[in-house]
C-alpha cells in the first residue's frame, strides 16, 4: 500500500511532524514502511505554458519551432516531439531551470534559437508506465484548465512524498487512507476527520428508476447511487497525480473518482452504465456453471457456480468485486451510471481473481474483508465528486439492499483483564493506561471492575480476542518497554534423542574419514532414475510427485541420495576435482500404500547417510599411487559400524543393483533385513556424470542403526589366559566368499575358537585356474584354563573337515 | 711392576686415541681381554711380595677403570660419528608435503543448526523434529490459519494432492508436540528442519531452505521471558555485545507477535548497505502462542501460555559467513565447502 504525505494529512493533521518520523513510528508500530521517496526527484523552473503556433524548422525536417506564452513572458522553443499542436498547454523548462536528468540552457538548433524546453512526464522524473501511451511517449500535454504560467510543481503537486507500507495480512484496515490515518491518530493522539459524505443537501432528480436484488447469501450488502447528466472527461490534475503516486492509472473522470474513493475509503466502487442495465434492475446472484463474460479486457470468461455475477434479468454485467462487463462498461457516450458499493464473500472473491488471475486492487480488499460501516459513506463520497468533478446530478437516494447494510450486527465486545495483560506481557499496565491506548486507538471503553470492556470498530476486523488488544496495548507502549526475564519453574532436561545423537556423531566420522559433508534439495527430475540405469517399473522410479512444481527437472521427491549427490560429484568433477569423498545425511521419500488419510497417503521418510567417492587415496599427488577402491568404502561403512558396536551384527552380501557394478557391489543387511547398499558405480552411469570409471557409493538408512545400536557399553573380561593362533591355507573355488568360510570355521572350531581373519588370498601359478587359495589365521583361547595341544589340534582337525566337506577345501602345504 | 704398569697405561691409551672402528675392538682385546696385556701384568703379580702385592693390586685397578673408561668415551664418541654419518645419509627434504589425513567439511548450514541447538540445549531444550511432507492439517490448520485464510497467501505452497503438501514451515512441529504431549508441560523444544516455498531460486530466494523452530509452554510463560531467552541466544551467536529489539509483526499462530532485529554485525548500527542504513538486521520472527493453537492443541490458554520463535538458517549463515547467494548452500562446490573444514566457530 502507497501513501502520500499530504493526500494523508487531509485526513489527520500532521502539524509538527515529519515524514521520516512518522515512517520510523509506523514501522516501530508494526506497520512497516519500506520505501519513502519524494515526489520532486528536482524540478524547478517548470511553468505550464500555451502553445501559440508551431511551425517546421526552415533547415531541419524533424525539429519543429513553437512559439510559447508562459503568461508573462513569449518564448521560441525548438522541439522534436511530434506531439505538440497549437492551443495546448504544455509543461515548459525555461531557461535555467533543473529536471532530474537536465539543466535547462540557452541552445541554438541549426540557427534557431531556443529558450527553454519542452517536458515529457518522464524527463519530470515521473513514473510514466500508468500514463497512457501518447502521453507517456512525447511532451506532456496538459488539460486545457491547467493554469497559465503556474510552477508546474505546484500544479502536479509534487511537493510531496511517497510511502510504501509493507502491510502483514492481519492489518487489511491500513489499505487505505482512512486506516492509516486513524493508526497515525493513534501514535500521537490526534483525531481522524473524514470528509463529508452528507448528501441530503443535494439536489436529486428522480426520473431514473433503479431497483437491486440480492440472490445469494455470499452477498451481504448492496448499494448503488445513479448518477445521471454527467460529463466524461479527464479527472482533475491533482487527482490523477494522487491515483498515479500510489499506483493506479488515471483513466477518466468516472473511474478515477471511484478508484480515489476506494483508496480514500478501503472500499471498492464499481460504475455501469445504466442504459445497459435491463430494465434498471440489478441483480446479484452466482452464475450458471460455463455462463460465458466478457470482462472489459475484452476476455470471455467461462465461470462456475462459485463466482458471484452482477447481472440484470437478461445477462452479466460484471464479476462481482473483481472486474466489470464489457456491456456495461463506463464509455464516451455514457451520461448515467450506476455506482455500486457492496459487500461480497471475501473467499469467493478470493477464489475467483486467482481463478481467473485477475489480481486488481478492488479484489486486493475484498477478499480481505470489508468495512461495512465505510460502504453507505463510499458511496455518498464518490457520488459527491461525480457531481462536482463530472458535471452530474444524482438521481433519487441510493438504493440500499442486504442484512450487513439494513440491520448490522452489534459491534464486536472484548473483555480485557489487567492482571492478564501483566500475566502476557510480563510487565504491568495501569488500567488509566489502557484506557489511554484505547481511546488513541479511537475503541470505546467501559470499566468492569478490574476489567475494560472495550468496544470495537467495523474498521477494525483483526481485533477479536483479548489477546489482539493485549497486542494493541504493547504496540503502543513500544515493545521496548518489554523487559527481558528469564523463564520461572520447572527445571527441565534439554538434550538430543538417540537418533540425533548417532546423526552427529555420523557426521563426525564421515568428517574425520576425510568426507565433505554436502546438502542437496530434495526435488530431482523425475526421469531422473534413467540416468542410473533404473527401469520404469523399479519402486525408485515411482517417486511423489508435486502437483505445481516450478521446473521439470524439481517435479518429484527424491528416492535415492544418489541421484542428487552424483550431481555434486558431476558439478566438481567439472571443477577439475580429480579426488572427492562427499557425504550426506538426508531425506528419501518413498511412496507407501499402507497409511492413508483422506484418500491420500503420505510417503514414508528415511532419513540416509550416503556416500561418493572416487581418487586417490592420498591427497598430495606426490604419494599418488591408489585410487580409492571398493574395500576403502567398505572400510568406511564399518568402521562407523565399529563405531556404533553394532559391527558384528552387520553382513555384507553380494548383490545386483542396475547402477553397480554387478561383482562389485553389496547389500548391508542387519541379520536379514537390509539396511543399506554399498558398490562401485556401473561404468555406464559414472560416464554418463562425468566421472571417472570407478566411483564407489553407500547408503545406510539412520533409522536401522539407531535401533540396533545399544544405549549401553559393557566391559568385557580381560583374558588371563594365553591364546593359541594356528595359520591355515585353504584351496578352495575362486568364487567362494570369504565370508562363507568364516562361518564354517565358526562353526566347526566351536567355543574355544575366539576369532578367525584373513591374511592372504592367493591366485596364480601355484593353485589351479579356477582356485584360490586363502590364509586363515585362528586364534583359540579358554577363559579358564590354558588350552593344550590336542585340543587345538581337535578343533583345527573339525574345521579342516567341514571346510572339506562343504567346499572340498584342501590344506594347502 | 708400577712403573710397568703406569707405561703400560700410557702407551694403551696413546694407541686408543689412534684407534677407529675394528681398532677399537682389536684394542680392548689387547689391552682388557682375557689374554690382553693388563690381564698379563697382573698375572705376574703372584710374584711379588705380600707387601707390595695390594699396593701394586691398586695401580692395576686404576689402570683399568682409567682404561676402561677412556675406552667407554672413546666408543661412545665414534658410535656418535657413526649414527650422525648414517642420518646425514638418511636424511630427507623435510620441506615436501606431508601425508595429510584430512577432516572433511562441516557443510554450514550444518554447523550453524549445531551451535544453535547446543545454546537451547544448554537452556534446557529438547530437539524435535517432524515431517517435511506434512498435512494441511498441521501446517496450516492447527496454526490458525483455515482454509482460503488471506494468510496463506504468505507462504506459496507446494502440493502433493489437496491435503499434503511439503511444509513451508517447522511450525507444524510445534502442532504436533501440543498433541502428543498434551497435557503435560513444561514443553521447551527446538526444531529444526527443511521447509519449502513455491519461490523461484535466485540470489535470496530458495525453494528450499532450514528453519529453527522454538516452543515454550508452561504456566505463567511470559513475553518477557522470550525477550530474555532472545537476548541471551543472541549474545551466545553473535557476540557477546549483541543486543536486541523487538517490533509488532503478525503471525497467524502467535499473538502479539514480533519480529527481532539484532545490531547490525558489520556497522555496529552505524548504518550500512547489509542493514540498510537502519543500524538493524532482521533474523527471527516470534511471539506469543496463539490461545487458537494452544485451544486446538488440547492446552488449556487459561491455564498455560507459552511463546514461539523461528528463525532462517541459510539467513544466519550468510550473515555470519558472509555468503552472497542462498543457492551456494546447495550448489556443494567445494571450493567453498573446504573453507568450512577449518573455519572457526
Ligand atoms: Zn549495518
Amino acid at each position: 500500500m502507497k501513501i502520500t504525505w499530504n493526500w494523508l494529512g487531509e485526513y489527520v493533521d500532521l502539524t509538527g511532524l515529519t515524514p521520516e518520523q512518522v515512517a520510523e513510528d509506523l514501522t516501530s508500530a508494526g506497520i512497516p514502511v519500506e520505501k519513502m521517496a519524494s515526489m520532486n526527484l528536482g524540478v524547478e523552473g517548470v511553468v505550464v505554458g500555451l502553445i501559440e503556433s508551431v511551425t517546421p524548422h526552415p533547415q531541419a525536417d524533424r525539429l519543429r519551432v513553437c512559439h510559447i506564452d508562459t503568461g508573462t513572458k513569449k518564448l521560441q522553443i525548438v522541439t522534436g516531439a511530434t506531439n505538440v499542436q497549437a492551443g495546448q498547454k504544455v509543461p515548459v523548462a525555461l531557461v535555467g531551470a533543473k529536471l532530474p536528468e537536465k539543466h535547462i540552457e540557452l541552445a541554438n538548433f541549426r540557427g534557431l534559437s531556443s529558450e527553454g524546453m519542452l517536458c515529457s512526464a518522464s524527463e519530470l522524473g515521473l513514473d510514466d508506465k500508468f500514463l497512457p501511451k501518447d502521453q507517456a511517449e512525447g511532451i506532456w500535454i496538459f488539460p486545457e484548465d491547467a493554469p497559465l504560467g503556474e510552477n508546474v510543481v505546484e500544479y502536479l503537486g509534487l511537493n510531496d512524498v511517497v510511502m510504501e507500507l509493507e502491510l502483514t495480512p492481519n492489518r487489511s484496515d491500513c489499505l487505505s487512507f482512512r486506516g492509516v490515518a486513524y493508526e497515525v491518530a493513534a501514535l500521537y493522539s490526534r483525531e481522524v476527520h473524514m470528509p463529508d459524505v452528507d448528501t441530503s443537501g443535494v439536489a436529486t432528480v428522480s426520473d431514473k428508476p433503479l431497483s437491486v436484488r440480492i440472490d445469494t447469501a455470499l452477498c451481504t450488502g448492496y448499494s448503488g447511487q445513479v448518477v445521471t447528466h454527467l460529463e466524461l472527461g479527464p479527472s482533475p490534475m491533482w487527482m490523477q497525480m494522487r491515483l498515479l503516486a500510489v499506483g493506479m492509472r488515471p483513466i477518466n473522470n468516472l473511474v478515477d473518482i471511484t478508484n480515489y474513493v476506494m483508496f480514500e475509503w478501503g472500499q471498492p466502487l464499481h460504475a455501469f452504465d445504466y442504459d445497459a442495465i435491463d430494465n434498471w434492475e440489478i441483480v446479484v446472484r452466482q452464475a450458471k456453471d460455463r455462463e460465458v463474460l466478457r470482462t472489459l479486457d475484452s476476455q470471455d470468461r467461462e465461470l462456475t457456480s462459485d463466482v458471484i455475477v452482477i447481472s440484470d434479468h437478461m445477462k452479466g454485467l460484471g464479476l462481482a468485486g473483481v472486474m466489470g462487463g464489457e456491456n456495461s462498461e463506463v464509455r464516451v457516450t455514457t451520461t448515467t451510471v450506476v455506482i455500486e458499493s457492496a459487500m461480497f464473500d471475501p473467499i469467493t472473491t478470493r477464489r475467483t481473481s486467482r481463478l481467473l488471475q485477475l489480481r486488481s486492487e478492488a479484489a486486493l480488499r475484498f477478499e480481505k474483508g470489508l468495512d461495512p460501516d465505510a460502504v453507505l459513506p463510499a458511496l455518498h463520497r464518490a457520488s459527491m465528486l461525480m457531481v462536482q468533478y463530472a458535471g452530474g446530478e444524482l438521481v433519487g437516494a441510493p438504493v440500499i439492499t442486504g442484512k450487513a447494510l439494513i440491520s448490522p450486527g452489534a459491534k464486536q465486545q472484548i473483555l480485557v483483564r489487567v492482571v492478564r495483560v501483566a500475566e502476557v506481557l510480563g510487565y504491568a499496565l495501569a488500567i488509566e493506561e489502557l484506557e489511554g491506548f484505547c481511546r488513541q486507538l479511537g475503541l470505546q471503553t467501559a470499566r468492569e471492575g478490574a476489567a475494560l470492556s472495550v468496544t470495537v470498530p467495523a474498521r477494525r476486523p483483526d481485533l477479536l480476542r483479548e489477546e489482539d488488544m493485549i497486542e494493541e496495548f504493547a504496540r503502543l507502549a513500544g515493545f521496548d518497554r518489554i523487559p527481558s526475564t528469564n523463564l520461572e519453574g520447572v527445571l527441565s532436561h534439554g538434550g538430543l534423542s538417540k537418533s540425533q545423537k548417532l546423526r552427529r556423531m555420523a557426521r563426525d566420522y564421515m568428517r574425520n574419514q576425510g568426507f565433505d559433508e554436502v546438502w542437496t534439495y530434495s526435488f530431482v527430475d523425475a526421469a531422473g532414475h534413467r540416468k542410473l540405469n533404473i527401469a520404469d517399473d523399479h519402486e525408485l522410479a515411482r517417486p511423489m510427485m508435486l502437483l505445481n512444481p516450478l521446473s521439470e527437472d524439481r517435479e518429484s521427491l527424491r528416492t535415492t541420495m544418489l541421484l542428487p549427490l552424483l550431481d555434486v560429484a558431476r558439478y566438481n568433477a567439472n571443477r577439475q576435482w580429480d579426488a572427492l569423498f562427499v557425504f550426506e545425511i538426508g531425506t528419501v521419500f518413498l511412496p507407501d500404500a499402507k497409511v492413508v488419510k483422506k484418500g491420500v497417503s503420505a510417503p514414508v521418510e528415511k532419513k540416509m547417510l550416503a556416500g561418493v567417492a572416487y581418487g586417490s587415496v592420498a591427497k598430495e599427488p606426490l604419494y599418488a599411487g591408489r585410487n580409492f577402491d571398493f574395500f576403502d568404502m567398505k572400510g568406511i561403512v564399518e568402521g562407523l559400524f565399529g563405531r556404533l558396536g553394532i559391527a558384528n551384527l552387520i553382513n555384507f552380501e553380494r548383490a545386483v543393483y542396475p547402477y553397480l557394478h554387478s561383482g562389485r557391489s553389496a547389500e548391508i543387511l542387519a541379520g536379514e533385513k537390509p539396511i543399506g547398499k554399498l558398490g562401485q558405480l556401473r561404468k555406464e552411469v559414472a560416464k554418463a556424470y562425468d566421472l571417472p570409471s570407478e566411483v564407489l557409493y553407500f547408503e545406510v538408512e539412520i533409522d536401522a542403526m539407531v535401533e540396533l545400536a545399544s544405549p549401553h557399553l559393557y566391559v568385557a573380561e580381560l583374558p588371563r589366559f594365553p591364546q593359541v593362533e594356528r595359520d591355515l591355507a585353504v584351496v578352495v573355488n575362486r568364487n567362494l566368499p570369504v565370508a562363507d568360510l568364516f562361518g564354517t570355521v565358526k562353526e566347526a572350531a566351536g567355543s574355544l575358537l575366539e576369532s578367525v581373519t584373513v591374511f592372504d588370498v592367493y591366485t596364480g601359478d601355484h593353485v589351479g585356474q579356477e582356485e584360490k587359495s586363502v590364509a586363515l589365521r585362528l586364534v583359540f583361547r579358554a577363559p579358564n584354563r590354558t588350552l593344550t595341544e590336542n585340543e587345538v589340534q581337535l578343533a583345527v582337525d573339525q574345521v579342516l573337515l567341514q571346510l572339506h566337506s562343504n567346499y572340498g577345501a584342501i590344506l594347502r602345504k | 711392576m708400577r712403573e710397568q704398569l703406569l707405561a703400560l697405561q700410557e702407551q694403551a691409551l696413546v694407541d686408543l686415541a689412534e684407534a677407529e672402528g675394528n681398532a677399537l675392538d682389536a684394542w680392548r682385546v689387547q689391552y682388557l681381554g682375557k689374554k690382553g696385556a693388563l690381564s698379563l701384568a697382573l698375572r705376574s703379580m703372584s710374584k711379588l711380595s705380600a707387601e707390595e702385592r695390594p699396593i701394586v693390586g691398586q695401580v692395576a685397578n686404576a689402570v683399568r677403570e682409567t682404561l676402561e673408561a677412556a675406552f667407554a668415551s672413546k666408543f661412545a664418541e665414534w658410535e656418535g660419528k657413526q649414527a650422525a654419518k648414517q642420518e646425514e645419509k638418511e636424511t630427507i627434504d623435510i620441506t615436501l608435503p606431508g601425508r595429510t589425513r584430512s577432516v572433511g567439511a562441516e557443510h554450514p548450514l550444518q554447523k550453524i543448526i549445531r551451535r544453535i541447538e547446543d545454546i537451547f540445549i544448554g537452556f534446557g531444550f529438547t530437539v524435535e523434529e517432524g515431517p517435511e511432507v506434512e498435512w494441511d492439517y498441521y501446517n496450516f490448520e492447527a496454526l490458525n490459519l483455515p482454509k482460503d485464510h488471506p494468510a496463506r497467501d504468505m507462504q506459496d505452497t507446494f502440493y502433493l494432492s489437496e491435503e499434503l503438501l511439503m511444509r513451508t514451515h517447522t511450525s507444524p512441529v510445534q502442532a504436533r508436540t501440543l498433541e502428543k504431549r498434551r497435557p503435560e508441560w513444561p514443553i521447551r523444544i527446538i526444531v529444526p528442519g527443511r521447509v519449502y516455498r513455491r519461490d523461484d531460486d535466485d540470489a535470496t530466494h530458495s525453494h528450499a531452505f532450514t528453519q529453527v523452530e522454538g516452543l515454550v509452554v508452561g504456566k505463567g510463560v511470559r513475553m518477557s521471558d522470550l525477550k530474555g531467552i532472545l537476548l541471551t541466544f543472541a549474545k551466545e551467536l553473535f557476540g557477546e555485545n549483541q543486543e536486541i529489539r523487538l517490533r509488532p509483526s503478525f503471525f497467524p499462530f502467535t499473538e502479539p507477535s514480533a519480529e527481532m532485529d539484532i545490531r547490525c554485525i558489520y556497522c555496529g548500527g552505524d548504518g550500512c548497505s547489509t542493514c540498510k542504513h537502519t543500524g538493524w538486521i532482521e533474523v527471527l520472527g516470534c511471539g506469543m502462542v496463539h490461545p487458537r493453537v494452544l485451544e486446538m492443541g488440547g492446552y488449556d490458554p487459561e491455564e498455560v501460555t507459552g511463546f514461539a520463535f523461528g528463525m532462517g538458517v541459510e539467513r544466519i549463515a550468510m550473515l555470519l559467513y558472509k555468503i552472497e547467494d542462498i543457492r551456494q548452500f546447495y550448489q556443494n562446490d567445494l571450493r567453498l565447502l573446504k573453507q568450512f573444514a577449518s573455519l572457526p566457530e
